[in-house]
């Protein structure tokens, strides 16, 4: 239980951090201690595979991938200038949305009543629920077509990512940049 | 495990309803998506809970092939967030509402 | 079963056919079409003759049409009341259509004429050979229609094409009681058929049927021109002599007649809608004889006098003596029709003059057409041994006999009355010296007080008279041919009850027998002699006599200038009616016009559009372009979503 909280704490308080950080960089460590956390949260739910693919996927490529794209964005230039907020104080109906949504939630928690099984057998054993073999039987076995599409998938994604992204000749030597706009006059009324 | 099932779901919840404030409450798009990345793990965790409460397997599956569309999706996003914002001097998504009608 | 009868189908459809054929080729067949018209008119007639014995026999010829409804079956048939009125209308209108080839030949529009008059003849056929009251409807409507196209014939006259559109409008209001008194029937009983109707009037309260009385009969007082509905009459006679004679004499105005002699069950059955007819038929003979003591315009008299006759008609068959109405419909096809078309020989010759102050002399122009209007006068009259006399006393001892004195009474003076201004007609047109040649102020024309009876017409010449004239025969011949029925054709009433009249029509409308006070017919006969007689005297005194010939203009004058005001503007019906009905019409469609049009119609319509506009707007503000606002609206849904599950729930 002690566990449990302690990694509870943690992943809301890296939560929290992520979101409000100043800076994107801090919010990638904090999302990483989140993902490590969660991992760890995964081992003490019979989720071995599942917490390994978690940090090796997810923090690993994901989150480097992230790091990539904010030194290409802010190469050159004087980083993410903030400019005037078109939705100020937008954050206190996103709140209030949000606790309702969680009160829902936890009503829907508390007329719920959970029965966890029991599992017999030692962890990493095979054929054990949470095993890698159990796992790969699984994933092979009887999702195998979602697992093919899956696949297919990833492949779109980079075949996208190459066309959307690529073909940016280097060496040029720094284009002009397009400066934010001011902001716009209030519109015309409507006309009678 | 180590605590009662509604206690996982709970957390699962706080961590989904952190990541919608971040989406709406930020205009850095890049933290935009993380926190994107913060919804799909709060499912996640919701997902993987479930399994070990019903011992089934699917949920594993499911929370696999959860990651890996997440990947795609973020490569993705993060191509258009890099095209849209490659000649601009600003990285902010209120700049860019060019569907304003 | 009943048994069909298809030549019935020919002699529905052949006017039809010639309308049709005449209306498309008219410009090719030009002067062939009168031959034509006249052909298609005379086949029926002689195929009506070839089934007698199987109209007169039972229920008569019946010819099944189609069935729209389980209760709603059209058909056609010939009994006795349709074989009558099948008869003169294509025997008369034959006549009419030869008349017409005379009468219209050089008008530039000659075929189109014919179409129409063959149109209107299939229209009342479908009025009087209809088996429902729905066909009868349909009829009705159409005469009407061809009665608008026939009276604005020469539609280039503002006047025609004002008195056109009266008696349409006139008619229309009449078709409302009709159609009224269908519904309530159609409710009721749940058929249209003359036969399931007649059967079952015990299923109405007497208040409904008097409401259905009331309505067939405001249609009848519309067509056949009763008081207060007989506006457009006088009127009518802005369309060619011809269409005079045929439509607002003989037939289209005898179709209420026909309509409530064929309704007799439901009329023998109230007794409150027998006293409202026969009152106002006697009221609008009472007033169709003053009004036609005051007019000028020989075809405006011929209308008056018409409509003073279609009172009686009506007055008979309101108070029950049906056979005596229809014969009285007979008798006055035939010298009305005389008296239309002598009328028509001498306007003709007269090139459109058909003012009787320019008139007179005309004994000795025209021979033929003063015998001709002589014996109509005469029939008209009821003299003794002429048809009008039978059926006009027959009309009016049948008033008595059904216990109506104040009707008979008033029928009885209005028989002196028409005795007066038809032979007044007679002398003023036919006798002393010729007054085309005299100054027309002289005579009193375009006096001021002149409103309401008819200015000559003599400035404008409708006919072209390009060609050389039609042979005389066309015109005298149908002239000469009338003149036997208008003499002889009352003798079939003759021998009071058992005349073949009456045993001809004794097995649709049974046999009446009076009351044992009633007074004998003959009482009747005498009365009205001695009234004739009056009359008569009273128009040769001041008309007739040669010292009253040898001062004519002068007296002529007086008579037009001292005419009371009320007389000339026909007790001011017009007036009443325009005050009534039309200037408040005209007052609120100016005031839909300017008001509710712009300001409420359009301005819905408008504020429709720009309330669309401004909704458009209001969605548009939520399109902001920004992806939090966007992502915001997802959670807000998402919110929803949860708490309508959580609370409300999805089953459990």
């Amino acid at each position: 239980m002690i566990g449990f909280v302690v990694l509870a704490l943690l992943m809301i308080a890296s939560a929290i951090f992520t979101v409000t950080a100043k800076k994107p960089v801090y919010s990638v460590v904090g999302l990483l201690v989140n993902f490590i956390a969660l991992a760890i949260t995964y081992l003490t739910l019979h989720a071995e595979f599942l917490a390994v693919i978690q940090i090796v996927v997810y923090s690993g490529a994901i989150l480097i991938l992230f790091v990539f794209v904010i030194a290409l964005l802010s190469s050159g230039t004087k980083p993410f200038e903030p400019g005037p907020n078109r939705m100020p104080r937008a954050v206190i109906p996103a709140v209030i949305f949000g606790v309702a949504g969680f009160a829902a939630i936890v009503v829907a928690i508390s007329k719920t009543v959970f029965a966890p099984a029991v599992i017999a057998g030692a962890t990493g054993d095979a054929n054990v629920f949470g095993s890698v073999a159990d796992f790969g039987t699984a994933l092979f076995t009887t999702n195998l077509l979602p697992f093919e599409v899956t696949a297919f998938v990833l492949m779109v994604a980079i075949v996208g990512v190459v066309l959307l992204a690529g073909d940016e000749a280097p060496g040029r030597r720094a284009p002009k940049r397009i400066a934010r706009e001011p902001i716009s006059p209030p519109r015309e009324p409507i006309a009678r | 495990m180590n605590a009662p099932v509604e206690a996982y779901i709970i957390v699962a919840a706080i961590l989904f309803f952190i990541g919608v404030v971040g989406v709406i409450a930020r205009r850095n798009p890049l933290i935009q998506l993380m926190s994107i990345e913060l919804l799909f793990n709060s499912a996640n965790l919701a997902l993987v809970t479930f399994a070990r409460s019903w011992a089934n397997n699917a949920g594993h599956v499911f929370a696999f092939l959860v990651i890996t569309v997440a990947a795609a999706e973020a490569a993705i996003g993060l191509a258009i967030v890099v095209i849209v914002f490659r000649k601009t001097t600003f990285v902010d998504v209120d700049e860019v509402a060019t569907l304003k009608g | 079963m009943v048994q069909d009868h298809p030549l019935l189908f020919l002699i529905w459809l052949m006017p039809l056919f010639g309308a049709v054929i005449l209306w498309a080729f008219g410009p090719q067949l030009k002067s062939m079409a009168g031959p034509i018209g006249s052909a298609l008119i005379g086949v029926p007639f002689i195929a009506a003759l070839t089934m007698w014995s199987e109209a007169t026999t039972g229920a008569g010829a019946h010819q099944a049409l189609f069935s729209w409804l389980p209760q709603f079956t059209f058909g056609l048939q010939l009994d006795r009341i349709s074989l009558v009125w099948t008869m003169i209308i294509t025997g008369v209108g034959f006549l009419i259509h030869v008349y017409s080839i005379g009468y219209m030949a050089g008008d530039k529009a000659f075929a189109r004429f014919f179409a129409y008059l063959n149109f209107f003849i299939f229209a009342m056929l479908t009025l009087v050979l209809s088996d429902n009251f729905v066909g009868l409807l349909v009829g009705w409507g159409l005469v009407g229609l061809a009665s608008y196209l026939l009276i604005g014939y020469y539609f280039e006259r503002p006047a025609a094409v004002a008195a056109s559109r009266k008696a349409f409008v006139i008619n229309v209001v009449g078709d409302i009681g009709i159609l009224y008194a269908v519904f309530v029937i159609v409710a009721k009983i749940g058929a249209i058929g003359y036969g399931d109707v007649f059967s079952h009037v015990s299923k109405f309260s007497s208040g409904e049927l008097f409401a259905v009385c009331l309505g067939l009969f405001i249609g009848c007082a519309a067509k056949s021109a009763q008081v207060p509905l007989h506006t457009w009459l006088p009127d009518a006679m802005e369309g060619p002599t011809p269409v005079s004679a045929l439509i607002h004499a003989a037939t289209m105005v005898t179709a209420g007649v026909y309509l409530i002699a064929r309704c007799a069950p439901l009329w023998n059955a109230s007794s409150d809608a027998r006293v409202l007819v026969g009152s106002i038929g006697a009221l609008t003979a009472l007033t169709g004889a003053i009004l036609g003591c005051a007019q000028w315009d020989i075809k405006r008299i011929l209308a008056y006098s018409t409509m003073s006759q279609i009172g009686y008609m009506i007055m008979g068959v309101g108070v029950g003596a049906y056979d005596a109405g229809i014969l009285h419909f007979l008798t006055h096809a035939f010298f009305k029709a005389q008296l239309f078309l002598g009328a028509g020989i001498i306007i003709h010759n007269l090139a459109n003059q058909q003012d009787v102050r320019l008139m007179g002399g005309l004994r000795k122009q025209m021979p033929f057409a003063f015998a001709a209007m002589t014996i109509g006068v005469l029939s008209i009259c009821g003299i003794p041994g002429f048809s009008g006399f039978f059926s006009k006393d027959a009309v009016l001892s049948g008033t008595l006999a059904h216990g109506h004195p104040v009707m008979w009474a008033v029928g009885v003076l209005t028989a002196g009355l028409t005795a007066y201004y038809m032979f007044r007609m007679l002398f003023v047109t036919f006798l002393g010296v010729y007054r085309g040649n005299v100054d027309p102020s002289e005579l009193g024309l375009r006096h001021p007080e002149l409103a309401g009876t008819a200015v000559a017409h003599a400035d404008e010449d409708e006919h072209a008279h390009v060609d050389a004239h039609a042979p005389a025969w066309l015109m005298s011949g149908p002239v000469a041919l009338l003149m036997i029925p208008t003499v002889l054709i009352g003798w079939l009433d003759a021998g009071g009850d058992g005349s073949p009249w009456g045993r001809f029509f004794e097995p649709v409308f049974g046999a009446f027998v009076p009351a044992a006070s009633t007074p004998p017919d003959v009482l009747t006969s005498l009365i009205v002699l001695m009234l004739v007689a009056a009359g008569i005297t009273v128009a040769y005194m001041r008309y007739g006599n040669p010292a009253a010939l040898l001062d004519a203009i002068p007296r002529l004058r007086a008579e037009t200038v001292r005419m009371p005001s009320a007389l000339t503007h026909a007790f001011y019906f017009d007036a009443a009616i325009d005050a009534l009905f039309v200037r408040p019409s005209i007052a609120l469609g100016g005031f839909f016009s300017r008001v509710i049009d712009p300001h409420v119609i359009d301005a819905g319509v408008r504020e429709a559009g720009i309330s669309a506009n401004w909704l458009g707007h209001l969605f548009r503000s939520f399109q902001t372009g920004l992806v939090r606002a966007y992502a915001l609206a997802l959670a807000f849904g998402a919110a929803c979503f949860a708490l309508y599950y959580v609370w409300i729930g999805a089953g459990r």
